[in-house]
């Protein structure tokens, strides 16, 4: 058994100081035979899960089968993390700076992203990996104006799959240090009313690059959802209030961290800073106008030190803008522990 | 079956601390490789029939395990700043011997694989 941990306080200028179990996760594994292999990732999300109520969460975001084939060409199947985007699949909290995951990998992104499905990965070449599952798709009628495709996530949860999703990513890791990726998600999103053609994709390009001392990464996501006229129509319909879904969602960052201490443990520590770009109202469906509180930029400065590589203490200053004149976004100190065991 | 014929493995020397005592031999060709969640870099290792190699393992992050299939080489990668791990490795006839990270690392754990290719001189 593996697992890490992460604790956060926030405090926002705007309102009361939080502190929270953020994340508690257990990884198991089992090796049937060499070439037949089990993987799960159990989580509690905020430390208390109660039923019907808008708290925790109790997560399975991995449980899955791979069968080994060989090198170049493998097979999945089971509860699986969505290939895209840096974090994904990569969210151990000592491997990324800042308390919280950045907002394009919240809003543009929805991670954690898991979904059932089967798919294929291996690498050819030297450093050339590829994955490509067929997943259950997306529920477009949860879409919203703030955090985009996140609420559609149907999460494996006897999930409607009258259409499938594919989702697929290469990554170049041939250069020592540096990582290059490409990733991508496709699917037809309106399940729960057929009339309507929610085609929804997803396009995402990353890089990560470690030199000496210096750590740079950078992502950018593009988010597609057809139909967005109808579908806020159809939500519309529903619920009584237009969730003013958009056309097209966007998000990049960029963030440079420097090893200021590089000791070895425990005289490790990191600097670092973001700057995040993100709007859910990108572009939006004929007759609809884009809320300008959700045209968003974030800086995030902040460090990170290491008593030991699996333990990150993570201390940052968080300030949101919003193109809106009217709504202040608010600024944050926040404070976190995280583990990996 | 081309990989259980051919003999390979060396020996297996773990040096977690500077200094780890290790018998002086004809100097084998070093190969530097580090593990990182979740990749190896470099991910394929090629040598010539009767070529010996040493491969020194260092992480960027947690530890990691080295296990190269149908050989005895299993070591685990010390932490990042804590050393490194060295193996020895003989191709003694053409072949590809997988490895893989076999200590649970993170998510993407089972994406941390790689081979050692082993080809005729001259290839």
């Amino acid at each position: 058994m593996s697992g890490y941990m992460e604790m956060h306080l926030n405090s926002p200028d705007d309102g009361p100081a939080i502190l929270d179990f953020h994340r508690f996760v257990l990884l198991f594994a089992h090796r049937f035979t060499d070439r037949i292999r089990f993987v799960g990732e159990l989580e509690v999300e905020h430390a208390f899960v109660e039923g019907l109520e808008e708290a925790g969460e109790l997560e399975l975001e991995q449980a899955y089968l791979d069968f080994l084939i060989s090198r170049a060409f493998n097979v999945r199947a089971g509860m699986v993390l969505v290939p895209i985007g840096i974090i994904n699949e990569r969210h151990e909290p000592p491997v990324f700076h800042g308390v919280e995951r950045p907002f394009v990998d919240t809003v543009i992104v929805p991670t954690t992203w898991f979904e059932v499905g089967a798919g294929i990965h291996g690498e050819v070449g030297t450093g050339l990996r590829y994955r490509g599952y067929v997943l259950a798709p997306l529920n477009a009628l949860e879409f919203s104006a703030e955090e985009g495709i996140r609420e559609g996530r149907q999460k494996g949860a006897e999930a409607n799959v009258r259409n499938a999703a594919v989702s697929g990513r290469v990554e170049y890791l041939s250069v020592p240090g540096l990582q290059i990726a490409a990733s991508g998600w496709y699917g037809d999103s309106s399940f729960a009313v057929p009339r309507l053609d929610t085609k929804v994709w997803v396009a995402e390009a990353d890089a990560r690059y470690r030199l000496g001392r210096a750590e740079m990464r950078a992502q950018y996501a593009h988010v597609g959802i057809g139909d967005a006229g109808r579908l806020n129509e159809a939500i519309e319909r529903t619920t009584g209030v237009s969730p003013n879904v958009a056309s097209q969602l966007r998000g990049f960052y960029v963030e440079g961290a420097w090893q200021v201490w590089n000791q070895g443990p425990a005289r490790d520590a990191a600097l670092f800073a973001r700057y995040e770009n993100f709007d859910t109202q990108f572009r939006m469906p004929a007759g609809f106008v884009p809320l300008e509180e959700f045209d968003r930029t974030a800086w995030i400065f902040g460090a990170t030190y290491y008593p030991d590589p699996d333990v990150a203490i993570k201390i940052d200053y968080t300030t949101q803008k919003s193109q809106s004149g009217f709504i202040r976004l608010p600024r944050s100190l926040n404070v976190g522990i995280g583990w990996w065991f | 079956m081309l990989l259980r014929t051919a003999a390979v493995t060396v020996s297996v020397l773990t040096a977690l601390a500077a200094g780890g005592a290790r018998a002086e031999q004809d100097s084998p060709r070093k190969i530097n490789v580090e593990a990182e969640r979740f990749s190896f870099s470099p991910s394929r290792i090629k040598l010539a029939v009767g070529e010996e190699v040493e491969i020194h393992l260092r992480s960027a992050d947690t530890a990691h395990g080295f296990k190269v299939e149908n050989t005895d080489i299993d070591v685990e990668i010390p932490k990042r700043g804590k050393g490194e791990a060295v193996v020895r490795f003989t191709g003694t006839s053409e072949g590809r011997f997988k490895f893989e990270c076999n200590r649970m690392c993170g998510a993407g754990h089972h994406f941390m694989r790689g081979e050692i290719v082993v080809e005729a001189k001259g290839k």
